[in-house]
């Protein structure tokens, strides 16, 4: 039978050449006498076919023995292979050696020999054949002796080779047009394997009139059956009279589907104890259960769950009080508690299970065991395939019992669920059962149950055949990894703790700890934000949720959405399905804070009672009283906090003072944005002018695309009111980087309007700059932007007094994170470590409460407003009506007056607008700063006073800016406190001693040897090192 | 045909079992009283725990084979080598491995015992088979 196997595997291979070869031997054939005298009576063509080709083959064969007739046997042997040498290949794979294949190949011609169909003649030949070698060769007794074992298995038709099979070797098997085909027949439902089986017995009954090979019938395809036959006529022929088989269609199934109709998704997963599945129908849909009872025969399950049961429904059913009508709700997931079944009347019966042993708990026909519930199910009714528990659903499975036994037995079961090629070349992998448990090692290669792994242990073989299943992969804690699947899938971050297959990963996004399976993950340097959005709900949204509770969605998952709720007394997340979900709440409320102040979105807030005392930020959703607040030190929820409205504060100048103090709220109307545009705006503004100004200047004048990067107003649609830079322009859509949320929006390009107040005042910046005439200028450009619309630079001695110490206030929060500020505090030991506004947590307006009184806007009670209408106050109002914007300037002191680390770490403050321009603006800014000259103790300055100028040595520069100054040449004259606008450096000349007050040689002093144009050289008195130093930034000393 | 078909299942539903060896299909009685016809050293018939070892109730689909030589189907599933019958086209599980390196063996031994005289091992063999089994089971 091998025989014919192998005839017909040949026959496959040389399927190309078959009709070449034909010729050949109808050609060869009237040749050989041999061959003419063999005689070949296969009744059927195909039969015939593959004769020739053996012919041909043994032609040649038959051709070498007559030339060599001493190594007769042995040529023979030699040029068998070679013939039937495509099957040989596959065979060799399988067995040990060639003889064994000889001989099968012989043996299957005896067992052919006593089948009807087989012409006698071949059998004759090969007969004549065999006894040769047994003569001739030494091996050949051998062989006998396999012949005759094959002889005796063939009978009984061992299939020893077939256990390992290879791809190769069946795509030899695959189907020829010379193969019999497959027929499609229509059969009663349910009948096929009966069909089938009938066909079988008739077959036996009537013997080989019935020209069919076989029947199939498919557990997954009904109404058909395949019947395997040459020729239609014999299909007809064979269902003829079966009362299953009805309709006399006959379709013939493509020779390139014959395979796929025998390749069947064998059930692989066979449901054994312990396997996970999950529930299919019912109240348990979607649940995950494991199994500890199969019964194959009835197809059977029983299963256990964590009961979704409600206890009181159940007592009222059980006492018939009231008939369970169909609940919408599905009871949560809870163990079965026991005594709280009997405390409502329930009836528990207590039994032994006669064929394990255990006892149950009964209750209306349900059984319990510690707290599950086991529950026999159909097999359909289950699905066993590709599942995946996640961490949180095995850690409840584990809760009652509390024995790690069962852990390891869902480890296993996870790595069966495990995909093709979890394992690549590289990984780092722990064998976790065996004799090798605890070895470490790396993948080198993967095959297809086997993963060869090179150990890390010396002494080991290169490497090592693990089965996939013994192997975990490994992880060590400092591993940057990405998760590839479970309900964390797309989430990055750093392994922090393994604990057995379980790691325990910082994330990057949420910055909170996430538990994952080892084999969910992979190294990986990316770091991903994850995912942020599903459907139309996006992280940090507020949303409404069925029973009417809402929150803000901290995290998303795959399939849920992690909701902080609105619960403020105490901070509830829980998980929600997106169909759980009602809608996103977008209408933006105002509500009034402890004080009555009006909170709207955006503003910041103190909280002020509660879990999150002291925690403040700004507010990002308001409902129902309840704000959800942002604050960026928070590390839980993803910084929200939820508090009620009356347990805080709004914080910073908003427009609650001007409430407060019976103001007018309508005069700042056109500012009304600034409360509302805490961190990141203000950084942006600040950063803006030297930079961006051009930006916006240009956008101001040019054509349509220079708007991009300028500052505009949405007018119309969603975003009405919002503020932002244009990123993008297409067509007429716009993309807006809204100044207010972390977010690029798209608008219609009619609904913006770009000309924006508070933007435009940056234009004068380079005419106010040369107007002060000092190298300063550009640490004053910020400022500067406000009072130009009032009035001429300089023009009053208000105006400078205004602005001086607006500039100090406004720069001097750079300070601290400028690395240059050391020196420069060296330099003026007395001034700027004490200012004010380098105390964390004072409220920034103090710097300027004290030069400037209008400009204490913040705590000043709104005085200056309401003195509206004179001209000293007009500029007043100006003055403080920008200063909202200047105090938020420097990173948004006001917002965070008590976080001691928010100042210094001010680039710190900017993670909130991750890719503004302003962050990126800032950092030049600084650096400007840093440059910048500054007033100096010791340097000589020129002061002018009501008119008169006077030169004067500076003593000490004070915290405000102003200095004290020394007046006369070389300060012996009265000391005065100078504002810094009221004095102005001299300028050196060649050999004049100097002082550096910019750069990195801040501070120190030298001698100016020469000029060269705007380059001073300088000759430092320590190191007497020549530098070449802008003039600007050197002072004459006295 | 060669050789002599085995018993074809009487009944189609539940009770039939899937040799997992060679993937014969009979019903759970049959297997009982007479064994596996292409698996005889299973020894099914004398032992009839065995039945259960050696069998599934898990399979899938049916397919007679009436001409396993010639039958294409036959041949790309290997059971072409096997007696002409009903057999499945997968098995869900796998032959205890005792048996199945029983099975292996069972054949080896043979292979080395019969050395040159090839009709005893016929006789010897299944004396051979019944020690072996005996032995590794």
């Amino acid at each position: 039978m091998a025989r014919r196997r192998d005839e017909e595997d040949d026959d496959v291979d040389d399927e190309e050449y078959e009709d070449e070869e034909e010729q050949l031997m109808d050609d060869e054939d009237y040749d050989e006498d041999e061959d003419v005298g063999r005689g070949r009576g296969g009744s059927s063509t195909k039969r015939r076919r593959s004769d020739f080709i053996d012919d041909v083959a043994e032609e040649d064969d038959e051709e070498d023995e007559d030339d060599d007739d001493e190594d007769f046997g042995g040529g023979k042997r030699h040029n068998k292979a070679p013939r039937v040498g495509s099957q040989f290949f596959d065979l060799e794979a399988q067995v040990d050696s060639d003889e064994e294949e000889e001989e099968d190949e012989g043996e299957d011609d005896f067992i052919v020999e006593s089948g009807g169909d087989l012409p006698e003649e071949d059998v004759g030949r090969r007969m004549h054949r065999r006894p040769l070698p047994l003569r001739e060769d030494e091996q050949e007794d051998v062989e006998a002796l396999e012949r005759s074992i094959q002889a005796r298995y063939a009978r009984s038709s061992h299939t020893e080779y077939d256990e390992e099979t290879t791809d190769v070797e069946q795509q030899a098997l695959l189907p020829s047009v010379r193969d019999p085909k497959l027929w499609m027949v229509k059969c009663a439902i349910g009948r096929e394997r009966e069909t089938a089986v009938c066909l079988m017995q008739k077959y036996i009954d009537k013997g080989s009139e019935l020209q069919i090979r076989s029947v199939i019938a498919l557990d997954h395809l009904k109404n058909y059956i395949y019947i395997e036959a040459d020729k239609e006529a014999h299909v007809r022929e064979a269902v003829k009279g079966l009362r299953n088989i009805f309709g006399t269609k006959i379709m013939l199934v493509p020779i390139r589907e014959m395979t796929d109709v025998l390749s069947v998704e064998s059930k692989a997963i066979d449901l054994s104890r312990d396997t996970w599945v999950r529930m299919k129908i019912g109240t348990y849909k979607g649940d995950l259960a494991q199994v500890v009872d199969v019964d194959n025969v009835r197809q059977r399950v029983t299963v256990k769950l964590i009961p979704r049961i409600d206890l009181q429904a159940l007592a009222n059913k059980l006492e018939g009080r009231e008939v369970a009508k169909k609940k919408a709700f599905v009871p949560p997931p809870r163990f079965m508690n026991v005594d709280e079944a009997r405390e409502l009347h329930i009836r528990v019966e207590r039994r032994r299970d006669p064929m394990t042993g255990d006892y149950f708990e009964n209750i209306g026909g349900m059984l319990f065991k510690d707290g599950f519930l086991y529950k026999t199910v159909s097999m359909k009714s289950i699905s066993a395939q590709n599942i995946k528990p996640t961490f949180d659903e095995l850690e409840k499975f584990r809760t009652p019992s509390g024995n790690g036994e069962g852990e390891m037995v869902g480890l296993s079961t996870l790595f069966a669920n495990r995909k093709k090629g979890h394992f690549m070349k590289g990984d780092a992998v722990i064998v976790v059962k065996g004799d090798l448990k605890n070895l470490k090692g790396w993948v080198e290669k993967v095959e297809e149950e086997n993963v060869h792994i090179r150990p890390e242990m010396k002494g080991l073989p290169k490497t090592l055949a693990v089965n996939e299943k013994e192997l975990c992969k490994y992880f060590e804690p400092g591993n940057h990894v990405k998760v590839v699947s479970g309900t964390k899938e797309g989430a990055t971050g750093m392994v922090v703790k393994v604990e057995q297959h379980v790691l325990i990963i910082l994330s990057d996004t949420t910055k909170e700890h996430i538990r994952v399976f080892a084999d969910d993950v992979v190294e990986s340097s990316e770091v991903t934000t994850g995912v942020t959005k599903i459907g139309e709900y996006e992280l940090h949204d507020l949303v409404l949720l069925d029973n009417n509770s809402f929150g803000v969605i901290i995290r998303v998952e795959s399939e849920a959405f992690q909701v902080l709720k609105g619960v403020p007394e105490r901070l509830e997340v829980s998980l929600v399905k997106l169909r759980e979900i009602k809608c996103k709440i977008e209408k933006k409320f105002n509500v009034q804070d402890r004080y009555r102040n009006t909170v709207s979105v955006k503003d910041v807030v103190r909280i002020l009672e509660g879990p999150c005392k002291g925690k403040q930020g700004p507010v990002e959703h308001i409902y129902k009283g309840v704000l959800f607040v942002y604050d960026r030190h928070h590390l839980e929820h993803a910084g929200f906090i939820c508090a009620k409205a009356d347990s805080c504060c709004i914080v910073g100048g908003s427009r609650s003072n001007g409430d407060r103090n019976g103001d007018s709220f309508s005069r700042f109307g056109g500012f009304k944005t600034p409360p509302r545009v805490p961190p990141s705006p203000r950084r942006f503004s600040r950063g803006g002018p030297p930079y961006d100004s051009g930006g916006r200047n240009r956008g101001g004048r040019g054509g349509h695309d220079a708007l991009i990067g300028t500052t505009v107003k949405i007018r119309q649609g969603p975003f009405k009111g919002y503020r932002g830079r244009v990123v993008d322009i297409k067509g007429q859509s716009v993309r807006v980087e809204l100044e207010s949320q972390m977010k690029v929006v798209t608008v219609d390009r009619n609904f913006i309007s770009d000309n924006v107040v508070i933007s435009t005042p940056y234009r004068d910046t380079s005419r106010y700059g040369m107007g002060s005439e000092t190298p300063m200028h550009p640490s004053r450009t910020p400022l500067h932007p406000y009072m130009t619309p009032m009035r001429d630079p300089g023009a009053t001695p208000i105006h400078d007094g205004m602005r001086t110490p607006m500039r100090d206030r406004a720069w001097n929060p750079y300070a601290p994170m400028s690395p240059p500020r050391d020196n420069w505090e060296e330099g003026n030991p007395a001034s700027w470590g004490t200012s004010p506004q380098y105390h964390p947590g004072s409220p920034p307006s103090r710097a300027y409460e004290a030069p400037t009184p209008g400009s204490g806007w913040a705590s000043t009670p709104g005085g200056n407003y309401s003195e509206a209408g004179t001209p000293r106050d007009s500029s007043l109002a100006y003055a403080n009506a920008p200063s909202p914007y200047t105090p938020s300037t420097p990173s948004g002191q006001p917002m965070t007056p008590s976080s001691g680390s928010y100042i210094p770490g001010t680039p710190g403050g900017q993670p909130m607008t991750p890719g503004t321009g302003g962050l990126d603006l800032m950092s030049p800014v600084i650096g400007a700063d840093n440059e910048g000259p500054w007033f100096m103790p010791d340097i000589l300055v020129n002061v002018r006073k009501s008119g008169d100028e006077t030169l004067g040595v500076i003593q000490e520069v004070l915290p405000d800016g102003s200095c004290k100054v020394a007046l006369g040449s070389n300060g012996s004259g009265d000391t005065v406190i100078v504002l810094p606008s009221e004095m102005e450096i001299v300028a050196p000349r060649k050999s004049d001693k100097i002082k550096i007050m910019g750069g990195s040689l801040r501070g120190v002093t030298g001698k100016l040897i020469g000029v060269d144009g705007t380059d001073g050289i300088v000759r430092i008195d320590d190191s007497l090192d020549v530098k070449i130093l802008d003039l600007v930034i050197l002072a004459k000393l006295p | 045909m060669g050789s002599a078909p085995a018993q074809i299942p009487t009944s189609f539903g539940h009770e039939l079992r899937a040799c997992l060896r060679c993937r014969l299909v009979k019903t759970y009685d049959q297997f009982r009283e007479s064994g596996c016809e292409n698996c005889p050293f299973f020894k099914m018939d004398d032992d009839h725990e065995r039945v259960v070892d050696c069998t599934t109730p898990n399979f899938n689909g049916i397919i007679s084979v009436m001409d396993p030589t010639r039958s294409w189907a036959a041949r790309w599933l290997r059971i072409g080598r096997f007696v002409p019958g009903c057999y499945t086209l997968a098995v869900s599980e796998a032959l205890p491995e005792d048996l199945q390196a029983a099975a292996n063996w069972v054949m080896f031994l043979e292979l080395k015992k019969g050395d040159g005289h090839g009709n005893k091992i016929l006789e010897t063999g299944n004396h051979m088979d019944e020690n072996f089994i005996a032995q590794h089971i």
